[in-house]
């Protein structure tokens, strides 16, 4: 049997291996995906007190620091049984958006960008943020520090440091801000969402323009027909920070809807014996095995899905973007992979768009930012849409609140099994007998996990951590058929 | 010269956080108002923006290597990123890309970038300490960095 590993997946979060093997007439006999994952941390977490929550946890990722940091949050109110003020709600939202425009901008520009703006058969030399900054131009590249760069500034004025904020507290937040702030943050929204709309307009003229890359979004191989998962608000529409999470069919009708204390009632794991991973799935479905379908309880938690699961955005630009998109992919749900890509940019836009709402809202610069937990604390489950999926946090502890146990579900975790599949189904449709096996095919491979973002163990880079993927091929003699190990040297 | 000395790891996860460690202990012992020190778990485009406006720039994290002894320090230049291309970040864009990008850019880079990398056990559980040997070598980077910056 031939095998295939792709190790490392390039321009992602941790190390990934993906390994092919083939049959004897040169078909795809089996696909398996490997990712080291950090461990213990719910070990590390017993006997710390809950307020060190927000501080410890978002330590457990590079990328999504500011995700964990307001799950945790949420989960300390929950677990306290106090209820943030209005204002606190919204500062909390606010610094909440800054940080999905900086995510958000970082993924389409270094992470998907380059294989569409460079195309997947490009070199490796050329398929970065460098090849994609030199043909779309330096102001363009300008912009993209820039925003990140101000909306970094939000986070950090709010959040009270950059990166690792320190200001949710249960029942609130630590600190207010002054009108001078607000103004400012005024001034980078309306900047962030003109970038938002730029930015999506490159996507129209590099990838949708291109009838090629259309169709390769629209093709069977890169479609995967699962349940949708996202947090909606009240009116169902695509919220970041607050809501129930909304499970909606491949068929687009509504499966569940559920606040975050009921997680347990609809989400189980499952466990495999050739991976340490976890693939959770829908527990009223059951666990079908790697298939998709209504009869399958894998679900996504992604960009698109989170579209998918609602019924619009909240905002009117974001959701003029939202029925254009749904139109030009035949309607809902799109259960096109690659279409994550343009799902992303729509919530960019949507961040931006609420960015500004909320710094012009009359009670943003309310010093009333806290209530005081009185209640004894006992069990406490926070929930948010992490850019890379919903992401749950779940407390237990004593009556000092000293944790006894902690459960985290973690955005790019919900996503395993399709993650897996989606791989899977692209190496059996592009490697087929007799097609010589390039590392333009093995791209197309790796495209389709990009869109997915995995976060895997991305708080670790440690020299050399490449973040690496590779893909190696095996024969059916189990010789080396191809490698591709971008960035390992 | 405006100089910043910049721990960057994970400070839960053992050895990871090394750099981070080291960059506290720098801060403690110095006492230069040129000299910022400051610590990151971020990396690439982050890492970028931490960067950009200093003269100067030491960064201090855990390495690891096919066949090197935990505990190891190893001192390198850029010229050593380019022949290796090990320095990752969370977004793949390693430090190499990300100065390239920054010079693309015009944004003001340093002139003088120096690592100094500890060889790492373990970066996969959580913890906040170091294992005994890269614990052991703290102090020897802390000197090191420190007669960098008498230099």
């Amino acid at each position: 049997m031939k095998k295939i590993t792709i190790d490392p997946i390039t321009r992602l979060e941790g190390h990934g291996k993906i390994t092919i093997f083939l049959n004897e007439d040169g078909s795809v006999a089996n696909t398996y995906l490997q990712i080291p994952e950090l461990r213990g941390f719910e070990k590390f977490s017993e006997g710390r007190i809950a307020e060190d929550m927000p501080q410890i946890t978002q330590r457990i990722c590079g990328v999504c620091p500011e995700a964990h940091h307001m799950a945790a949050t949420k989960a300390l109110d929950d677990l306290f049984h106090v209820e943030p003020t209005s204002t606190a709600k919204k500062l909390r939202e606010l610094l909440y958006s800054a940080f999905y425009v900086t995510d958000h901008t970082t993924h389409f520009y270094i992470l998907a960008g380059p294989d569409f703006v460079m195309g997947p058969d490009a070199s490796p030399a050329e398929r970065n943020i460098l090849g994609v900054i030199g043909k779309v131009g330096l102001e363009l590249g300008g912009a993209v520090i820039n925003t990140r760069k101000q909306n970094h500034w939000i986070i950090q004025t709010v959040g009270g440091r950059p990166i690792h904020p320190c200001f949710g507290l249960p029942g609130g937040v630590s600190r207010a801000i002054n009108e001078e702030e607000r103004a400012k943050i005024e001034e980078i929204a309306k900047g962030s969402i003109e970038f938002a709309k730029l930015t999506l307009k490159v996507f129209d003229d590099v990838v949708l323009k291109n009838k090629t890359y259309l169709d390769m979004i629209l093709s069977d191989t890169f479609t995967q027909k699962s349940y949708n998962m996202g947090l909606v608000d009240k009116n169902n529409k695509v919220n970041f920070y607050d809501g129930k999470v909304r499970v909606v069919g491949p068929d687009g009708k509504e499966f569940c809807k559920y606040a975050p204390r009921e997680y347990l009632e609809h989400i189980a794991e499952r466990v495999e014996p050739w991976t340490y991973l976890k693939f959770p799935y829908l527990k009223k479905i059951g666990w079908k095995g790697f298939v998709d379908g209504k009869d399958s309880g894998v679900y996504r938690a992604t960009p698109l899905s989170r579209l998918n699961a609602a019924d619009g955005m909240a905002t009117p630009l974001a959701q003029q973007e939202y029925e254009r998109m749904y139109s030009t992919l035949g309607g809902k749900p799109a259960n096109y992979t690659l279409a994550t890509h343009w799902a992303r940019l729509i919530e960019l836009l949507y961040a931006a768009e609420r960015l500004l709402e909320l710094s012009r809202d009359p009670e943003i610069t309310s010093p009333d930012i806290r209530n005081i937990p009185t209640a004894t604390p006992d069990e406490g489950v926070g929930i948010v849409e992490a850019p890379r999926g919903t992401l749950t946090h779940h407390y237990i502890t004593d009556e000092k609140g000293v944790i006894k146990k902690c459960n985290l579900i973690v955005g790019t975790t919900n996503n395993h099994a399709p993650l897996f599949m989606s791989i899977k189904k692209a190496a059996e449709d592009l490697i087929k007998p007799g097609v010589k096996i390039t590392e333009g095919l093995l791209n197309r491979i790796e495209m389709a996990w990009r869109p997915y973002d995995p976060c895997m163990s991305c708080a670790t880079h440690a020299l050399p951590g490449q973040l690496p993927l590779e893909v190696t091929i095996y024969d059916a003699q189990g010789n080396e058929v191809k490698k591709l190990s971008q960035g390992i040297s | 010269m405006k100089t910043l000395v910049l721990g960057l790891g994970n400070p839960i996860l053992s050895d990871d956080g090394v750099g981070i460690q080291v960059a506290h202990e720098v801060a403690n012992q110095l006492n230069n108002p040129q000299v910022t020190v400051a610590e990151t778990s971020a990396a690439g485009l982050s890492l970028l923006d931490s960067i950009v406006g200093y003269d100067k720039v030491i960064i201090i994290d855990a390495i690891q290597t096919k066949e090197g002894n935990t505990g190891q320090i190893y001192r390198m230049g850029t010229e050593d990123f380019s022949l290796t291309k090990h320095f990752s970040s969370p977004h793949q864009v390693n430090l190499v890309t990300a100065l390239e990008l920054g010079k693309m850019l015009n944004l003001a880079m340093p002139q003088e970038i120096t690592i100094f990398a500890v060889e790492a056990k373990d970066i996969t559980n959580f913890s906040e300490k170091c294992t005994p040997k890269v614990e052991q070598a703290i102090p020897e980077v802390v000197k090191m960095v420190l007669q960098e910056l008498n230099e």
